[in-house]
């Protein structure tokens, strides 16, 4: 218990100081080239904008509808790619007809497809959901198929000479052997998903961190403000990071 | 763990600000003549819209000045940064985009009037009911965002009426599709510019009603823009620059077949369509001129006007323009012959 606490503070220590140095360094960049705030603001003109942008109501409608669009893609993106990655492991007729597709999809630029959606789907909620979806797929998709794969054979074996049925063996055995995989996936999923919100935001959208950085950037030149939403888009990144580590943590047991 | 905790942030920081480094300053080649460098940014895509650049360019007026010209196409708001930076020396911005851009401390100044009338418009059905802005009222109006120099346009044209854009069903269409949604009945008005959604839908047999801001207010259309550190150490070659480029303007206003044969010749793939390229040049031309111009000649800056679209500016909602700022921040004409 006593270990767990001093590497948590470990962790923190490190992690103050890794960011209080990516602070100082900034500030000394913007001192010693001397950039002016349409350049490059110093860190303490953004986090005053930071601040008041939050303070103001600026930043917290567009941050909500991004963080649904994130949410919900991811949901749907993750669930889906959990139940193909699973019949990809499984079934050679699925990893035969679904790969191409799947390699294809991965291949295919999501900046020029984030237009096409848009036009299909209009400019709400759902050609968003659809290219995070897009985004998160593949790696967890791929991700869950490694980790099925990667049960180890005498546990099905044992499994079966058992009677288990099919659900009992995913259940018991194959879910629980290929979940820090799935997971490590997902990790990896979870910060695609805000470039794909943004992304879908950029192609079309009245609301959302996307629309702020452009509003910010080429209607208002509040280049503070600018910097602050990308800090808020990196602080939602972070958070979703954390929180899958946390559900690894919890279902797998363990800090990897 | 900490090793590399650290080294991450360091790494970060470096690459996040590595990126914002200001491109170096051209440097003369020497040649038997010293030609002075000068990058000048267009609009994100060339288009025969930029004739007259063309038309200096290949009629050889701005070598002939002392200049060494090279064209970069960029979107406004990189190059009204980039002129600020320094990075490229002047540029083709909308006058109503330099208006915040100043007031957010953006070094640069609005030196000649290209667009002397503001393109931005609303265009609806010929056949249809809406005449005036008050027609407006409770239909439909497609627009590509809440942004940019069309957004403002419209907030102009709807006050004009005692409306706002929440009297209007206004539909998003980012893709720039708004024209293509009122030719097929999905809009019943949308925004667009004089140049081209008329022209194109016309061709099309779809006859428009154009409903413009020139009686309501004068809003600054796109010009030529320097960053302030520039205007001081290349101020000659900028002048030299700016009597090039309007004295190219004034020949091809009075035979836009010139403009076109230069635009092709600078930008080949423009050839392919030359009826449809000609057609835009034509109606782009007497955009360049209005009564200001006439009498002051081409490119001047009407300062009055700029006065009282600073004003109107400031007085949008959600502006972020100070008070303080007057237009003789916003514009010079020093640069003028």
């Amino acid at each position: 218990m006593s270990d767990n606490r001093h590497a948590w503070r470990s962790t923190l220590l490190s992690v103050g100081f890794a960011a209080l140095l990516f602070v100082v360094a900034w500030k000394l960049i913007v001192v010693i080239a001397n950039y002016p705030p349409f350049i490059l603001p110093a860190p303490e003109v953004v986090a005053q904008r930071f601040v008041s942008a939050w303070a103001d109501g600026t930043i917290a409608p567009h941050a909500l509808a991004t963080i649904q669009e994130i949410v919900i893609g991811f949901v749907v993106g993750a669930g889906l790619a959990v139940v193909v990655g699973y019949l990809l492991a499984r079934s050679a007729l699925a990893e035969r007809l679904l790969s191409p597709y799947l390699v294809a999809a991965q291949a295919t630029p999501i900046l020029a497809l984030a237009p096409l959606l848009v036009l299909w789907l209009g400019t709400g909620l759902a050609p968003k959901v659809v290219i995070c979806a897009l985004i998160v797929f593949f790696p967890v998709a791929v991700s869950t198929m490694v980790g099925i794969r990667s049960v180890d054979r005498r546990l099905l074996e044992l499994g079966r000479s058992m009677r288990a049925s099919r659900w009992q063996v995913f259940r018991f055995l194959e879910l629980p052997a290929a979940m820090p995989q799935i997971l490590g996936g997902m990790r990896v999923g979870a910060t695609l998903a805000v470039i794909g919100a943004i992304v879908g935001e950029w192609a079309g959208a009245d609301k959302g961190l996307g629309v702020l950085i452009n509003l910010a950037r080429g209607s208002l030149f509040d280049f503070p403000l600018m910097y602050a939403t990308l800090l808020t888009i990196a602080l939602i990144a972070i958070v979703l990071y954390l929180l899958v580590l946390l559900a690894e943590r919890v279902l797998v047991g363990s800090w990897r | 763990m900490r090793f590399a905790a650290l080294l991450s942030g360091v790494l970060v920081a470096v690459v996040l600000v590595g990126g914002c480094s200001s491109a170096p300053t051209p440097t003369p080649a020497p040649t038997a003549t010293p030609l002075t460098k000068l990058t000048v940014g267009l609009g994100y895509i060339p288009s025969v819209q930029f004739a007259q650049f063309y038309r200096a360019q290949q009629q050889g007026y701005y070598r002939a000045a002392g200049l060494d010209v090279t064209f970069q196409n960029e979107i406004d708001p990189n190059l009204i940064t980039l002129v600020g930076q320094g990075a490229v020396d002047v540029g083709v911005a909308d006058g109503t985009s330099v208006i915040p851009a100043v007031g957010q401390g953006v070094p640069i100044k609005y030196a000649a009037t290209i667009y002397a009338q503001f393109p931005d418009i609303v265009i609806a059905a010929a056949n249809g009911p809406i005449k005036t802005a008050a027609d407006l009222k409770g239909r439909s109006l497609g627009i590509p965002g809440e942004y940019g120099s069309s957004w403002i346009m419209l907030q102009a044209l709807l006050a004009s009426a005692n409306l706002t854009a929440s009297d209007l069903d206004i539909r998003d269409y980012p893709d720039f599709g708004q024209a293509v949604a009122l030719q097929q009945g999905q809009v019943d008005s949308a925004t667009g510019f004089r140049n081209n959604e008329p022209l194109q839908l016309a061709q099309q047999g779809f006859a428009t009603t154009q409903l413009t801001i020139d009686q309501i207010t004068p809003l600054p259309g796109p010009g030529l823009i320097v960053g302030t550190a520039t205007l001081a150490s290349k101020r000659d070659a900028l002048t030299a620059f700016v009597t090039a480029t309007l004295r190219a303007m004034d020949e091809i206003a009075a035979n836009p077949q010139l403009g076109l044969d230069d635009t092709i010749a600078q930008v080949p793939d423009l050839g392919s369509n030359k009826d449809s390229q000609l057609a835009v040049l034509q109606a782009t031309i007497p955009m360049w001129s209005s009564p200001y111009t006439q009498l002051h000649g081409s490119g001047a800056i009407d300062q009055d006007a700029w006065t009282k679209s600073l004003d109107f500016m400031r007085g949008l909602a959600g502006s972020n323009i100070p008070a303080s700022l007057t237009a003789d921040q916003l514009v010079t004409e020093e640069l003028l012959p």
